[in-house]
């Protein structure tokens, strides 16, 4: 198979004066997020704690933290999916509190855990999704076929998605999430549970949203993940980002060259300042 | 424009994807369209067959008498239905019976020629086995044999006596039905059709409601789906309107599976309608619209149901008190005559059913009509609601 991706080079690229000009140097722009949620068993939960951050154009964000960090919720506010507690998050102009629809037409969201509709056929799945997006008539036909050559769906676009391999569905999936050009896009966890060969098709299809110009938020607990893609990284430990910068700063700010111990140094000086 | 356009757009896709899924096309339109009526025809002419058979079937009867009824007995023995064995004692009469060589035994007791003759009565006892269904049958046949003979012997006193034949009829009594064997076929649809639209209308959408909410979130297709522009409500509407048309074909099937053997004429069906099989179609029509509100009554609750619950699994254990509301008023609807109260026109589903039975009747009750049309939108629109708020909590919907 070829580069999947190459395809990107052909797509229009995003134009920073689709936002308002306040925001033309941040694409996404979190202040304060906070999330608290209540369980049966633990009582007030605080999922996630003042979380601020901003993403510049064309820039991987990474999200680094453990499972249960808070990384899953912060990602599921940005898309509007979660309403926040407290704080407020922009993204491509729009806020995500006031203009939740305009987000989400905005943003392409990739996750591990999401899934495809079995009983629909590949091109079936990314038409849908290209629907709701309002693309519609000729513009959706072309999107289509266009995505359908150049991920190389063509083979199997009228298989049922619950018949297809898991390369397969990856493909599929990322067809989805950006049947509509979307300016940002937002990847929680996207490698978990995949094999190294499907895991490089999503790093290489990051890699290819950047050099597009599209701004990425990126989640995920795989140090060199982090280190091969993220032009920035906030560290995110019990819902609060404990440290922030660019990989290089990061290593700088803490002595240790290996991502694994920056990541470790991290969290222990926070767990000490915390007891 | 846009958001009504989104709605059918999520309508196309769940609707798609639901006539794809084999489990609905089984149970929606396969099941009610071919299984139902093969079914019912079949336990209908084994029935009969059975009926036929026992009432044609010779059978045996034991006499414990010895020479004390002879009237009796010859009058028996000329039955050609009857087959008549003697045994000198009660005990012998009643092991026959336990070995099943005869269904039932008459003992007659020993003055009873004796009474007969005098003009009184004659005393006789039947044995039968209770637990034992050919010989229940025997005791039946047994007591319609003996009201024969009862005629037989009165017609010869009345006779003997010189005294007229109206002597042993005090009164006569003639009956003139002034309905119609269509509308006697009327009723007895009228009893059938709405309970079976009811049910059919309610649980056809199961299936599709269960798929549409827990079978998203237990797939992991639900946050794919909330990430797009689409909002909550235009996804609730898109995916009760799949629900509700789901509902309406299953409900459209099981009135064809009933009405189509029907209105061919099966000779099978035809027993349970009279002589003539006619229905109006002007009342089919009726209840169909009559079914609109109902089924999106009973979808908007799967709906809530299928919400609310984590998986499939979870929601199959929630129907039970979503069968009870429907299940309850669908019965009690064939229970309760037509004329009913004007309260039961404000209880759901109940007042669908007996609005539908009356459509069938004949009978004209508009306040009854409004009434039950009103209340059940409104309660529709109640549930609608429910299922829309439940969308909008993330608690909900992220449950897993």
């Amino acid at each position: 198979m070829g580069d999947p991706l190459f395809f990107l080079e052909s797509r229009p690229q995003y134009r920073l004066s689709q936002g308002p000009s306040h925001l033309l140097q941040s694409v996404i722009a979190a202040e304060n997020l906070t999330k608290t949620f209540r369980d049966k068993k633990r009582g007030l939960v605080r999922a996630v704690t003042d979380v601020s951050f901003h993403c510049q154009p064309g820039e991987i964000f990474g999200l680094l933290g453990a499972n249960g960090a808070g990384k899953t919720t912060t990602l599921r506010m940005l898309a509007t999916l979660l309403e926040p507690t407290k704080g407020s998050a922009t993204i491509a102009g729009y806020d995500i509190g006031s203009h939740p629809q305009d987000v989400r037409r905005s943003i392409g969201f990739l996750s591990g855990s999401t899934a495809l509709y079995g009983r629909l056929t590949a091109k079936e799945m990314i038409r849908y999704f290209g629907q709701l997006n309002g693309i519609t008539g000729s513009t959706l036909q072309q999107h289509t076929n266009e995505l359908i050559e150049q991920l190389e769906i063509g083979e199997f676009q009228d298989g049922r998605c619950d018949k297809l391999s898991t390369g397969q569905k990856q493909r599929v999936s990322i067809a989805r999430s950006i049947v509509h050009s979307p300016p940002v896009m937002i990847f929680d966890e996207p490698t978990s549970g995949l094999d190294v060969m499907t895991s490089q098709t999503i790093m290489a299809f990051i890699e290819q949203c950047r050099s597009d110009g599209l701004t990425v938020v990126f989640s995920t607990h795989i140090m060199s993940e982090v280190e091969r893609l993220c032009d920035h990284v906030a560290i995110v430990h019990h819902g609060k980002i404990a440290a922030e910068g660019t990989v290089p700063e990061l290593r700088s700010q803490t002595g240790e060259s290996a991502m694994e111990n920056v990541f470790l140094k991290v969290v222990n000086e926070l767990e000490a300042e915390n007891v | 424009m846009f958001k009504h356009s989104l709605s059918l757009v999520v309508f196309k896709k769940e609707f798609l994807e639901s006539i794809r899924d084999k489990r609905v096309i089984l149970g929606v339109i396969i099941s009610p369209l071919l299984v139902t009526p093969l079914l019912m025809g079949t336990i209908l002419f084994f029935a009969g067959k059975k009926e036929i058979e026992k009432r044609q079937a010779i059978i045996d009867i034991g006499i414990v008498e010895n020479g004390s009824f002879s009237e009796l007995t010859n009058w028996l023995e000329e039955r050609e239905s009857t087959k008549t064995s003697h045994f000198p004692t009660k005990e012998e009469a009643s092991q026959a019976i336990q070995d099943r060589t005869i269904r039932a035994a008459i003992v007659v007791s020993k003055d009873a020629q004796t009474q007969y003759q005098a003009n009184g009565s004659a005393a006789l006892e039947i044995l039968f086995n209770a637990s034992n269904e050919n010989s229940i049958n025997g005791l039946s046949r047994a007591q319609r044999l003996i009201r024969q003979f009862d005629e037989f012997a009165l017609e010869k006193r009345i006779r003997a006596e010189s005294l007229p034949e109206s002597f042993a009829s005090p009164t006569e009594i003639e009956t003139t039905n002034l309905a119609t064997s269509k509308s006697t076929g009327s009723l007895v649809l009228g009893m059938i059709l709405p309970y079976l639209i009811v049910i059919s209308a309610a649980f056809g959408g199961i299936q599709t409601a269960f798929d549409l909410c827990a079978g998203e979130k237990e797939r992991g297709t639900m946050e794919t789906l909330l990430v797009s522009p689409a909002s909550r409500e235009e996804l609730v509407r898109g995916k009760l309107l799949t629900i509700l048309l789901i509902s309406l074909i299953a409900s459209l099937c099981a009135i064809t599976g009933i009405l189509a053997p029907l209105a061919f004429g099966l000779e099978l069906f035809k027993d349970l309608v009279g002589d003539q099989i006619s229905f109006d179609l002007l009342s089919i029509l009726w209840m169909l619209l009559l079914v609109i509100p109902l089924a999106l009554f009973t979808s908007s609750l799967l709906l809530v149901i299928s919400s609310f619950a984590r998986n499939q699994k979870e929601a199959q254990t929630y129907i039970l008190p979503f069968i009870s509301v429907v299940l309850l008023p669908a019965i009690l609807s064939s229970v309760l005559g037509a004329e009913s109260n004007i309260y039961t026109a404000f209880i759901p589903v109940l007042n669908i059913s007996l609005t539908m039975k009356q459509i069938f009747g004949n009978l004209s009750e508009p306040l009854y009509f409004a009434i039950s049309l009103s209340t059940s939108l409104l309660y529709a629109y109640l549930a609608m609601r429910l299922a829309t708020a439940l969308f909008q909590r993330e608690q909900i919907l992220f449950r897993t």
